[in-house]
């Protein structure tokens, strides 16, 4: 079912969006807020982790963990994330509807109350942020850094996406360095949280049953303070590849990844937007995809191989698992699919199933409460918000031709390969 | 069809449940306001299952992956794909073997009667050939190579094999190079024959559906399969000690990963709902994100907020595991160890009590948001001899005194075991 948000700028720089529906038995609220992808980012991206785990009201995490037990097992999340050249950091709480509070408890009140309580209110001993707190958190993050060593995959699409980005801020962590996770200390914390409440953009999704309607008030108070002046991060767009660029690493995998970079020929996230996401979900969507149907299932090379479009920066990477050996003869065969789109191969079963498959995603986020939820809350930097059922409209009506034209404007950038050493993997007991 | 209504007033849901006459068990839930479907066509039958008994009694062993493989080469057909097929429909279809069930699934925003029909089919219609199956062992093996290199999964399995060195729960789903090498289109029609029988089998259909409407579907169906039986699975216990008090692997992570297990001796080849709610809700007390434990470990630098714990159960196994990132594993490993130990002889207090089993009553409620989770969850409970609402109902109904017998049942020490991903020696 498809419902239209209720949108309203709270302050400036502050946007109040609310999917109001009953169907879901949850509520979410999710505080998105942006910042340039610049400078010194560490101290900004620690911001989200360590307001989730304390409050004013609830001074350590075991405290304000009973809490949210007691709320029915609500729940909070953090998270730092690019959206084009943005540091988008965000805090999020999940929780049962009202209806099902044993003891009529106004659990929607209370958790999006301790949301606003994190971001606004964080416990802050002698006007400092706790210093033994600051320091746990830094390991955290530091081992989160850290850790994209060990999920392959994410691993060897990061390291493509960075070498390809390199000139740009794109090509930036937005965790920040290890040098910068080291220099955190209670004031740069400090002066970072005071940095995103009074320079970020922000906005706040809700997706639940509307008892949130003092939401949106609060947020303007809190946000209406002397000195906000809010700063849109820009990001910049290239439409065309230079010569192609091509990084080898070695590492004792068992399977070797390989990620293609390409330019997608746009000049901003909706310059010709609806095609692109056609050709792209053609070239390797889903299971009915070009890369699908023949890389892996004719050609047997892989178990996955696919392509995605991140149209906040005007690029498309393609992923693949597959034996080192066979980088060459994978590399060939995808290139192959996009030449052949390119030369205006796109049959018209390829052109109805990528619609249909399309479409059908769209008319689904609304069903789904931490889709709908997600589908918002990204929308943080857009002027306009979007809705499922608009974008739908707009795929519904690009044709085969404009489909192969965005293909024609598709220029390979960045190859990267993870490459197995033969060592292959010790073990031991 | 004599169609069963099963209402639970509290969460506001409903599932209707019938029995083909083929055997096969149908449940169906509405979802009001939802514009999606979600449907799953699931067998009993996973890598658990290694052996076909024959009508002589012998029987015969598969080869590890088998159940797995089986799945990927369901898809094929003599003409379209079911993939191509569903490509017609606009669904999104997929499958997943586990330790004890194949499922076969779509979601979709239209067209839901005709993605189901397409769904019944190409499941009842196996086509295998020894090229098709040829094939399929190149795109397998890469399957595998990426769960070699993913630490978690590596992790889960040397906890598995360590815990049940003699038993197929101990065996990759997936299986290895070697053994799907073996793997045949003969193997592959006699496993179908053995364990996708009707009565062996359950289909679900969540959102926006009718029951008329799947009804309808399944009535298209043929109504008995000839001369075959379904498969039956024996409950041998293993009460067997680990392999050895921990094991390691290394990888190429940036640091050490852990897996604690407890193997219980169970009485019964399933949990039952309440031994599972009590096991939800003891986890929660012992490791949960407000225990002492978890405050502790983080704060003393042996986990990081990732630390997890899981009550891990099937047909004939258990497992309560707990593990997490951590530079010092052993160290972490017996402090859950002591915990569960101090637990034991203080007992387990009531407010601990009453505030996991609203922690967990809440999240019950949730996973009643997706169709998804739903349609897996009716088939998983059906196969485990259960019905969706009772762990719910058993959430209400379990008592201070139940929790801390359950404490006893699950945590032996001489039944666990430690397994560790490290990084790779720099020497």
């Amino acid at each position: 079912m498809q419902t239209q948000p209720f949108v309203t700028q709270s302050a400036p720089g502050v946007r109040y969006c609310a999917l109001e529906t009953d169907r879901f038995k949850t509520g979410q609220v999710d505080i998105s807020l942006a910042l340039p992808l610049e400078g010194e980012l560490s101290a900004g991206a620690a911001l989200p982790f360590f307001l989730h785990r304390s409050c004013n009201r609830y001074r350590d995490f075991t405290l304000l963990n009973g809490r949210l037990a007691e709320l029915y097992g609500a729940s909070l999340t953090a998270n730092v994330k690019k959206t084009g050249e943005a540091q988008v950091l965000s805090l999020g709480i999940t929780f049962v509807d009202d209806r099902f509070a044993l003891a009529g408890e106004q659990i929607t009140r209370e958790c999006a109350g301790l949301l606003l309580d994190m971001i606004f209110d964080p416990y802050l001993p002698g006007g400092l942020f706790d210093a033994a707190a600051v320091e746990g958190e830094k390991r955290i993050l530091m081992e989160r850094y850290k850790s994209e060593l060990d999920d392959k995959r994410r691993y060897a699409l990061l390291r493509c996406s960075r070498l390809m980005c390199a000139d740009e801020k794109y090509g930036s962590n937005p965790l920040g360095s290890e040098e910068g996770i080291r220099a955190i200390s209670p004031l740069s914390l400090r002066s970072a949280w005071e940095k995103m409440l009074s320079t970020a953009v922000a906005q706040i999704t809700v997706v639940g049953s509307g008892a949130c309607g003092g939401l949106a008030q609060n947020l303007a108070e809190k946000f209406s303070f002397a000195g906000r002046q809010p700063v849109l991060p820009e990001t910049l767009f290239i439409e065309r590849a230079g010569q192609t660029r091509r990084y080898t690493e070695r590492q004792p995998v068992s399977q070797g990844k390989l990620v293609l970079g390409l330019r997608a020929g746009m000049r901003n996230e909706e310059d010709n937007a609806p095609a692109i996401r056609v050709m792209t979900d053609i070239f390797g969507g889903s299971t009915h995809s070009k890369l699908f149907t023949v890389v892996r299932e004719k050609m047997s090379l892989c178990y996955y191989c696919f392509a995605g479009l991140i149209a906040d920066k005007g690029i498309l990477f393609v992923q693949s698992g597959i034996d080192s050996e066979k980088s060459a003869l994978a590399e060939e065969a995808i290139l192959n699919q996009l030449d052949e789109m390119k030369n205006g191969k796109i049959t018209q079963k390829e052109y109805d199933a990528s619609l249909l498959s399309l479409s059908d995603r769209y008319a689904s986020v609304e069903d789904s409460s931490a889709a709908a939820l997600q589908w918002y809350a990204a929308q943080v930097l857009r002027n306009e918000i979007k809705t499922p059922a608009g974008e739908r409209e707009k795929i519904s009506r690009v044709t085969k031709a404009q489909a192969v034209e965005a293909a024609r404007s598709v220029t390979l950038d960045t190859v990267y390969m993870l490459e197995s050493e033969k060592e292959g993997v010790h073990e031991g007991q | 069809m004599k169609v069963n209504e099963i209402t639970n007033s509290a969460l506001g849901e409903t599932v209707f449940e019938a029995k083909h006459p083929s055997g096969l068990t149908v449940l169906v839930m509405p979802k009001q306001g939802y514009s999606t479907s979600y449907a799953a066509f699931a067998a009993r039958y996973g890598s658990i299952d290694n052996i076909i008994m024959k009508a002589d009694s012998t029987a015969l062993s598969l080869p590890a992956g088998t159940a797995h493989f089986l799945e990927h080469k369901l898809f094929e057909s003599e003409e379209l794909n079911a993939f191509e097929r569903f490509a017609k429909t606009g669904a999104s279809a997929n499958a997943y073997t586990s330790f004890d069930m194949t499922a076969y699934v779509f979601s979709c925003a239209g067209h839901f009667r005709e993605s189901l029909d397409i769904l019944l089919d190409f499941v009842s219609k196996p086509f295998f050939t020894q090229e098709t199956v040829e094939k399929e062992q190149g795109i397998i093996g890469q399957e595998i190579g990426m769960y070699n290199d993913d630490p978690g999964w590596q992790v889960f399995f040397g906890l598995l094999k360590l815990l049940y060195p003699a038993e197929p729960v101990g065996i990759d789903i997936a299986g290895t190079p070697e053994s799907i090498a073996q793997i045949t289109a003969q193997t592959l029609y006699e496993c179908y024959r053995s364990y996708y029988h009707p009565a062996n089998m359950a289909l679900a259909a969540v959102g926006d559906v009718s029951v008329q409407q799947v009804l309808d579907a399944v009535d298209a169906l043929p109504a008995a399969r000839e001369g075959a039986q379904p498969a039956k699975r024996l409950f041998a216990p293993d009460y067997s000690k680990p392999e050895a008090a921990s094991a390691e692997k290394q990888l190429a992570v940036s640091m050490p990963r852990f897996m604690l297990g407890f193997k219980e001796r169970m009485s019964a080849a399933q949990l039952t709902a309440k031994q599972s709610v009590l096991s939800s809700i003891l986890l929660d007390i012992i490791a949960g994100k407000a225990s002492v434990l978890y405050r502790d470990l983080i704060a003393g630098r042996l986990a990081n907020p990732g630390f997890s714990s899981e009550c891990f159960s099937g047909h004939g196994y258990c497992v309560h595991l707990f593990g997490g990132d951590s530079p010092d594993p052993q160290a972490a490993a017996q402090a859950v160890r002591e915990k569960i130990a101090s637990l034991k002889s203080a007992g387990i207090d009531s407010a601990n009590f009453e505030r996991s089993r609203r922690n967990l009553y809440g999240q019950m409620i949730m996973m009643y948001n997706s169709t998804d989770n739903l349609a897996n969850a009716l088939v998983s409970s059906h196969f485990a001899g259960q019905r969706l609402f009772d762990e719910f109902e058993a959430c209400k109904a379990v008592t201070l005194d139940d929790i801390n017998q359950r404490l006893e049942e699950c945590f032996d020490e001489n039944l666990s075991t430690v397994s560790i991903v490290s990084p790779l020696s720099t020497a």
